[in-house]
């Protein structure tokens, strides 16, 4: 039995995503997936597991079931959900009706929200994934962002929504790093500057990355190093030829020829990506076996 | 960057290809590095770097071969007078010289179907433009630092531009989606 979404509203970056496109690095393309890898998991488990989510961003969206029924989980930062005008809480999870309406608008925080359902996402998988990149064009509905007019088709067996505990309120103080593969070409009195400043999250920022403005000047006298390209990974903090930094995220280059000084370690990946422009952001390092037991331990 | 830390590379990752490690999820060689991509709930660099350690240690970087492919190219870009001038010889000389020897394939992927190829003796070596340019069509051959590269996808690019060909090296509905790996060798020929 399969259900039908129409969007009649939907923000510049909202995109349909899967757990992301693995393997294919040597290909050129990177794995893109959710920006809150959590909330998109805690989402689809008070679905009911159906493959595949809407990632909304700030600007919201609003869409109706025009057929079929189907139960949905949301969750990712604090939005306002509303069915046929009705006010939810933010995380949850409720079912829906032919003709049902529902409308997401920003909260207190965060940038990106997670809608997911009880049955698939019908869009053709690319590359063993349906995630939309950006950057490459390709998964989700042929690659772009959900447009006004789009019907999304919901197929598969519907399964069986998890009543989830709410998740907890994101941690606050620095993000956590490992200092990164050139790390050593910064003299040590600028990597102490690089921890003791605070950045701030630019107005530009998207699924690639996020762009920090460096008010204190930590990397104003960067000279252009020339290094051959390499391997980039999510969370790779970036130094541009200018000395801006940039956060590395989800539809990332696969290479890239800038030095990186530092890499955000998985388990504040999600709250890094949820920090709205203008947020005050510090980085403190920690080691890669540290990192390593943070995240087995907020998985368990 | 170098040649012989660029066979290492792909010696390296051949190796891991042909007999994995356990615990690695995703081998890929870069221009002079391989990303090894493991899940941190299940593995571990200290369990994954004692095995490796011993790969390194018989790696022979003299026994990477890949496929050979010949590309023809209709050079007509917007730089190879530039290109020409800056190494003081014609256009006619820079498209002989640029096709005298075969290149490899020094790594993929900065961009779907990405390839760069190297390298180019120290003679055709030239920088990189000043400013980048918008997005050129796929099939662009660029050429700065020593390389020519091919692009499979639209993209901006601040290297030279030296033509076009009708390979196309990626091609998502295909498994695997490109088709030159690092180790390949490449002849570039004047398309007829």
């Amino acid at each position: 039995m399969s259900a039908i979404l129409a969007i009649n509203r939907a923000g510049p970056l909202t995109t349909v995503q899967d757990d992301g496109r693995f393997g294919m690095l040597s290909h050129g393309v990177s794995a893109s997936g959710p920006m809150d890898l959590a909330a998109f998991a805690w989402a689809g488990a008070a679905a009911g597991g159906g493959r595949g989510g809407i990632e909304i961003t700030m600007a919201g969206v609003e869409l109706t079931l025009t057929s079929g029924d189907c139960h949905i989980g949301w969750a990712g930062g604090d939005f306002a959900i509303a069915i046929n005008g009705k006010r939810k809480d933010w995380p949850g999870s409720a079912r829906l009706k032919a003709g049902y309406s529902l409308a997401i608008t920003p909260g207190r925080w965060g940038n990106y929200g997670y809608l997911r359902f009880d049955r698939d996402i019908a869009v053709p998988e690319v590359m063993g994934s349906i995630a939309t990149s950006t950057r490459a064009r390709l998964g989700g509905l042929s690659g772009r962002a959900l447009q006004v007019g789009d019907l999304i088709e919901l197929t598969g067996g519907a399964g069986s929504p998890q009543l989830a505990p709410p998740p907890p309120e994101p941690a606050t103080g620095p993000i956590r790093i490992i200092w990164g593969l050139h790390a050593d070409l910064f003299a040590p009195a600028q990597r102490q500057h690089f921890l003791d400043a605070a950045f701030v999250v630019s107005r530009q920022l998207d699924r690639m990355g996020a762009r920090l403005d460096d008010k204190a000047g930590v990397f104003a006298d960067t000279t252009i190093l020339s290094l051959a390209s390499d391997a980039i990974v999510p969370g790779d903090i970036q130094i541009l030829g200018d000395g801006t930094p940039i956060v590395l995220l989800r539809d990332h280059q696969p290479t890239g020829g800038y030095p990186r000084i530092g890499t955000i370690i998985t388990a504040d990946l999600d709250r890094f990506a949820q920090l709205r422009p203008g947020t005050a952001v510090a980085f403190e390092p920690v080691t890669v076996e540290h990192a390593h037991q943070l995240l087995r331990s907020r998985r368990t | 960057m170098s040649d012989s830390a660029n066979r290492a590379a792909i010696a390296l990752a051949s190796s891991l290809h042909r007999h994995p490690l356990p615990g690695v999820a995703e081998v890929v060689p870069n221009l002079v590095s391989v990303l090894l991509r493991y899940d941190p709930l299940t593995s571990s660099p200290s369990a994954i770097s004692g095995e490796l350690r011993l790969r390194l240690f018989g790696l022979d970087s003299a026994a990477v071969t890949g496929t050979a492919w010949t590309v023809p190219v209709i050079f007509d870009g917007p730089d190879l007078d530039e290109v020409a001038a800056l190494l003081g010889v014609t256009v006619r000389a820079l498209i002989t010289a640029h096709n005298a020897a075969p290149l490899r394939v020094l790594a993929t992927g900065f961009a779907p179907g990405f390839v760069y190829c190297g390298l180019h003796p120290s003679e055709l070596v030239v920088p990189r433009r000043t400013t980048v340019r918008p997005p050129v069509p796929a099939g662009s051959v660029l050429f700065a630092a020593g390389q020519t590269a091919i692009t499979a996808t639209e993209m901006p690019t601040g290297w030279h531009i030296l033509g076009r060909t009708k390979f196309a090296n990626f091609d998502p509905t295909a498994m695997p989606p490109t088709r030159m790996l690092a180790g390949d060798t490449i002849r570039f020929e004047v398309a007829g």
